[in-house]
């Protein structure tokens, strides 16, 4: 397999592909890649993001359809998970220095919810009342899926993208392993993986703050602050949009989890010290095994 | 469903000090970034003050004098450089155009560790340029993690600094 790794997304983005075109497909799917991330970046004034950042309400804004789709799918998950996972929480994000205060809307506490934005069709967007949404917690997932799209329309008989631990892998079964969230150096596999997706979340790398005070850029929606935990969630799901968003969900709300995953046909694991929880079954049924 | 209980974690934990990857070798980076093109050997040692002056305008430490740079028979310059973060070693490769616009970053290879290995520069220097057939220290068990996001807030650190050593050493004239 031809892999290789760019700097994208934040993060490092690691392509590989099996088949003739192997490198023309991989070039591509990093374009494909920089698109999204151009699309959905925060920090650009001139991005997707920032344009529905500054949009007052009552007023439509046109989107890429990438955009479309990932608003859609977020807008989903919403609703599925009762406002748990919600995307219009950039400015907690920024109060806390995950986000840099790029527009005057972010730097002042928001009321508007993932409610009151409304997806409409035709690529386009509008607030009922104005908000600032940040798309972290899913566009890495997003861009991890059609990238491995792209690699399909090549003709790749085999492929993997690894966007900073966020993964898809299709042709052939790869080996997966996952950090241990209290020693991260340290690596506990899961077994091998096959056409379907896996996403982490944890606080061991994007954590700020001292021990004991330390939060992550992750939004608990009623206290409208970043959470601290010391647990990780991995999510098996069919797509890599779906495995990144339901970490969150797993995490903010492990009551609604069994629910939730069963309905995406997903499943958790839970990773807390030296204790390691399932939950759901899902993944078995795709076949994966050690 | 099967109710969620917990388990003891495997004691077959592995160590990521035996996690590592080389995708390009020298040629194949070089080839990659500037297909067809002639590349000529064009390395430079950094005066004391054009060093302090790249650490001055990019923020960025200089940790060595010499750049390894090749000049593209297209106008462009291919650089070598070396990455340290706080539990990651990269050698990346960054091609310029000849208006000194970036034109493209490779990650030429990536080793992770937790012990001082990192910062050590005899450790480092086995893995660097190596192709993958020379690679052999390292484990094949573990090949794709999936975890919290790992920054890559330390290449682009290095990219800033490239560029500025373009401006203050390498710009022509």
């Amino acid at each position: 397999m031809c892999r290789r790794a760019r700097p994208l997304l934040g993060t490092l983005v690691e392509i590989g592909a099996c088949g003739p075109d192997a490198s023309a497909a991989i070039e591509a799917a990093f374009m494909t890649v920089r698109e999204v991330h151009r699309l959905m970046s925060f920090h650009e004034a001139d991005s997707d993001v920032s344009r529905i950042n500054q949009a007052a309400a009552g007023l439509e804004v046109c989107v890429d359809p990438h955009t479309h789709r990932v608003l859609r799918f977020a807008r989903r998950m919403s609703a599925a998970s009762r406002g748990i996972f919600d995307v219009t929480i950039a400015d907690v994000l920024v109060r806390h220095g995950f986000l840099p205060p790029v527009a005057p809307r972010v730097t002042h506490a928001v009321e508007a919810t993932w409610a009151d934005l409304d997806v409409l069709d035709g690529s386009r967007v509008c607030w009922s009342r104005p908000g600032c949404i940040d798309l972290g917690g899913v566009a890495k997932g997003y861009a991890v899926d059609v990238a491995i799209e792209v690699l399909h329309t090549y003709g790749s008989a085999a492929g993997i993208v690894n966007a900073g631990g966020d993964l898809r892998m299709f042709g052939a079964p790869q080996p997966v392993h996952v950090r241990l969230p209290e020693s991260p150096g340290s690596l506990v596999a899961l077994g091998h993986f096959n056409d379907c997706a896996l996403a982490t979340s944890g606080s061991y790398f994007s954590g700020r703050g001292a021990r004991g005070s330390r939060h992550e850029p992750l939004v608990s929606r009623d206290r409208r602050i970043c959470a601290a935990m010391r647990e990780s969630a991995t999510v098996v799901a069919q797509d890599c949009m779906t495995a990144d968003a339901l970490t969150k969900v797993v995490r903010l709300a492990p009551g609604l989890a069994p629910e939730l995953l069963g309905r995406f046909d997903a499943e958790a694991i839970i990773i807390q010290g030296t204790g390691l929880k399932h939950i759901g079954t899902a993944a078995h049924d795709r076949g994966i095994g050690t | 469903m099967r109710h969620p209980t917990w388990l003891l974690i495997p004691a077959a934990v592995v160590s990521t000090a035996a996690y590592g990857t080389t995708y390009l070798s020298l040629e194949q980076a070089q080839a990659t970034i500037f297909p067809g093109a002639q590349l000529t050997a064009a390395f430079v040692t950094l005066t004391k003050e054009q060093a302090a002056a790249i650490e001055k305008k990019s923020g960025v430490n200089v940790r060595k004098n010499e750049v390894k740079l090749w000049k593209s028979s297209d106008g462009g310059y291919f650089i070598v450089d070396e990455v340290v973060g706080k539990h990651e070693f990269f050698t990346i490769a960054v091609g310029l155009n000849a208006d000194s616009s970036v034109k493209q970053i490779e990650i030429m290879d990536y080793k992770e560790s937790y012990g001082y290995e990192v910062r050590n520069e005899a450790w480092r220097k086995q893995f660097t340029g190596k192709t993958s057939a020379a690679h052999l220290r390292l484990t094949d068990d573990i090949k794709n993690i999936s975890g919290a996001t790992l920054s890559c807030r330390h290449v682009t650190d290095a990219v800033k600094r490239l560029l500025t050593t373009y401006d203050v050493a390498l710009k022509p004239g």
